[in-house]
């Protein structure tokens, strides 16, 4: 099985749409250093490099990541097919299902990568701003970037950890949701577009009883940013991975390819 | 001997449309059975069905007396195939990385293997040696974007004799290949199949295959129409005589003589081969025959071919 996986996640190192959101998270967080006008915008002046990571989570999770993630994890099945490699794959004597698992495995672990890549550079990018404890919010605790008083290093450390995780954790059914399209269409564009208008119009049910919003994946994609008790949002959202990567194996199992 | 691969009764249709329509074969250790038929006759469904690829409305398909769909894995231990002319590969990845990639997922069938015996780890030698036999040493470390069509053919027949399989299938293995190419091909199948292995081959090309394989297959309209077995077409001679039909009486008598038949001026005989030749000329002299001719009646697969697809 750690076979497979090594050889999925060097196909996605190789994959052009990986690379792009890669260098996506690289760049994106060093505009908000640069950004000469966040003050007259945002009225938000940074005050510590622990609010870099969270400027960057913020602008990037709701459209961009999903759309990375997204395309990326379409193209672990759609270009297999348009190369004609799984053919030569499905051929050796492995279970199909083991074959999907470790794509699987691969595309859940990929949101978490690109947000430990955006974490990093983010880091990188806020260096100026120092990372000590400071006066002020991580805009991910409370208070937001206002705060609460004195914030030490570690709590910050602790904030902005915490969110990133819980970001990886709400983007997993996206990236199972997606892989299951690519087995049912074997193409990466259908496969993408399927995802992004599932994402787009669970976002349209925000007209819908709030019931039925409880239960949608978007409604938790600012899990990141949410306080208290999640134990509700984060069951469900490993529900929908489950469930998402329970019917792509099931489908690749009957697939004639 | 029993089939090393069986297809019983197999039937594929999507929808409404029927792609095959009980398809029967059975290929033995050794032997070499071409698969033929007009485009869109089903046969690349055929051998997606029989490696596994797609799934069949009906019938079976068993490899070493293992279900292809049902027990996948240990059947396709024995298994080496081509579902595409050109084989396809990752192209980021070089000649000897992509084939150390299947001799690693090669090594992951499940044990005990189809024939009892535990899976097989391919070593680096024997990926080196597969390189060395389809002639692409010099080009083992470079990326298999940059192979040319008949490169990454021959990578493909690599990838699929890597393991050792007993059945090995290849569609088209000579499409997009130089005839230098394609006689290394001849070889290799040929070889392979001495040594036991048991050969399907879809091709066009009937003439080429006709001097290798031993069983051709005529697909059309998703039915088997025919199955030529070329070696008992292969052993027959015919005599240009002044009497065929006495010739074919006389030489219908001698004990060697499987089958004899007329087709003017040629009495035609199945005699078992060149050595029996001077005997059944010595009978015919002997019964006041004149011979102006003996010489190996070639069996057009071509022409067969040709007769038997617009029939149908």
């Amino acid at each position: 099985m750690l076979t497979l996986i090594m050889l999925e996640f060097r196909k996605l190192f190789g994959a052009r749409s990986a690379r792009l959101a890669a260098l996506i998270c690289v760049l994106l967080p060093w505009i908000w250093p640069l950004a000469p006008r966040l003050k007259a915008v945002y009225n938000l002046v940074i005050v510590s490099g622990w609010q870099v990571p969270t400027l960057s989570l913020i602008t990037i999770t709701q459209f961009l990541l999903p759309l990375l993630v997204a395309l990326t994890c379409a193209e672990m099945i759609g270009t297999e097919i348009s190369q004609g490699t799984l053919a030569p794959l499905i051929l050796r004597p492995i279970n199909r299902s083991r074959i999907i698992v470790a794509k699987l495995i691969t595309a859940l672990i990929y949101p978490a990568l690109l947000l430990a890549i955006l974490f990093l550079a983010s880091l990188v990018a806020g260096l100026r701003f120092g990372f000590g404890d400071f006066s002020g919010g991580t805009g991910l605790g409370p208070g937001l970037f206002v705060g609460v008083g004195q914030l030490s290093s570690s709590e910050a450390f602790g904030q902005v950890l915490r969110s990133f995780l819980l970001d990886a954790l709400a983007l997993m059914p996206i990236a199972a949701l997606s892989l299951l399209y690519a087995v049912a269409f074997l193409n990466t564009a259908a496969a993408a577009l399927a995802t992004l208008a599932t994402i787009q119009i669970m976002n349209m049910l925000v007209v819908f009883p709030e019931a039925l919003q409880k239960i949608l994946i978007t409604t938790y994609l600012d899990l990141y940013s949410r306080q208290g008790d999640l134990t509700q949002p984060i069951i469900l959202m490993v529900i929908y991975t489950v469930g998402f990567s329970l019917l792509a194996v099931f489908a690749f199992e009957k697939r004639d390819l | 001997m029993r089939p090393a691969i069986e297809v019983k009764g197999l039937q594929k249709k999507y929808k409404d449309q029927v792609v095959l329509e009980e398809v029967s074969l059975g290929v033995k250790p050794g032997e070499v059975y071409a698969l033929t038929g007009p485009n869109g006759a089903g046969k690349t469904t055929l051998i997606r069905c029989m490696t596994g690829l797609a799934f069949p409305t009906g019938g079976e398909v068993t490899i070493l007396g293992r279900d292809v769909h049902t027990d996948g894995p240990r059947a396709r231990a024995n298994l080496g195939a081509v579902v595409e002319a050109p084989a396809k590969f990752y192209p980021q990845f070089t000649g000897s990385q992509n084939l150390s990639m299947h001799a690693q997922l090669a090594a992951m069938a499940p044990g005990p293997g189809g024939s009892g015996g535990k899976p097989k780890r391919v070593s680096r030698d024997r990926v080196r040696e597969v390189l060395a036999l389809l002639e692409l040493t010099r080009m083992a470390e470079r990326p298999v974007g940059q192979y040319s069509l008949g490169q990454r053919q021959r990578l493909g027949v690599a990838a699929a004799i890597l393991a050792e399989p007993k059945v090995l299938i290849l569609d088209e293995p000579t499409s997009g290949l130089d005839p230098l190419g394609i006689g290394l091909i001849h070889r290799i199948v040929t070889g392979l199949a001495t040594s036991g292995c048991a050969v399907i081959l879809s091709t066009h090309h009937l003439r080429e295959i006709a001097t290798y394989a031993h069983t051709v297959g005529i697909l059309t309209g998703g039915r088997m129409v025919d199955s030529v077995d070329l070696r008992a077409r292969q052993a027959a001679y015919r005599f240009r005589v002044d009497d065929p039909l006495g010739a074919v009486q006389t030489l219908s008598a001698l004990p060697f003589v499987k089958k004899a038949s007329a087709r003017t001026p040629y009495a035609i005989a199945h005699i078992g081969g060149e050595a029996r030749v001077p005997d059944a000329l010595a009978h015919l002299s002997a019964a006041g025959i004149r011979v102006f001719e003996a010489s190996p009646d070639h069996f057009d697969l071509y022409e067969y071919y040709r007769e038997r697809v617009e029939q149908h």
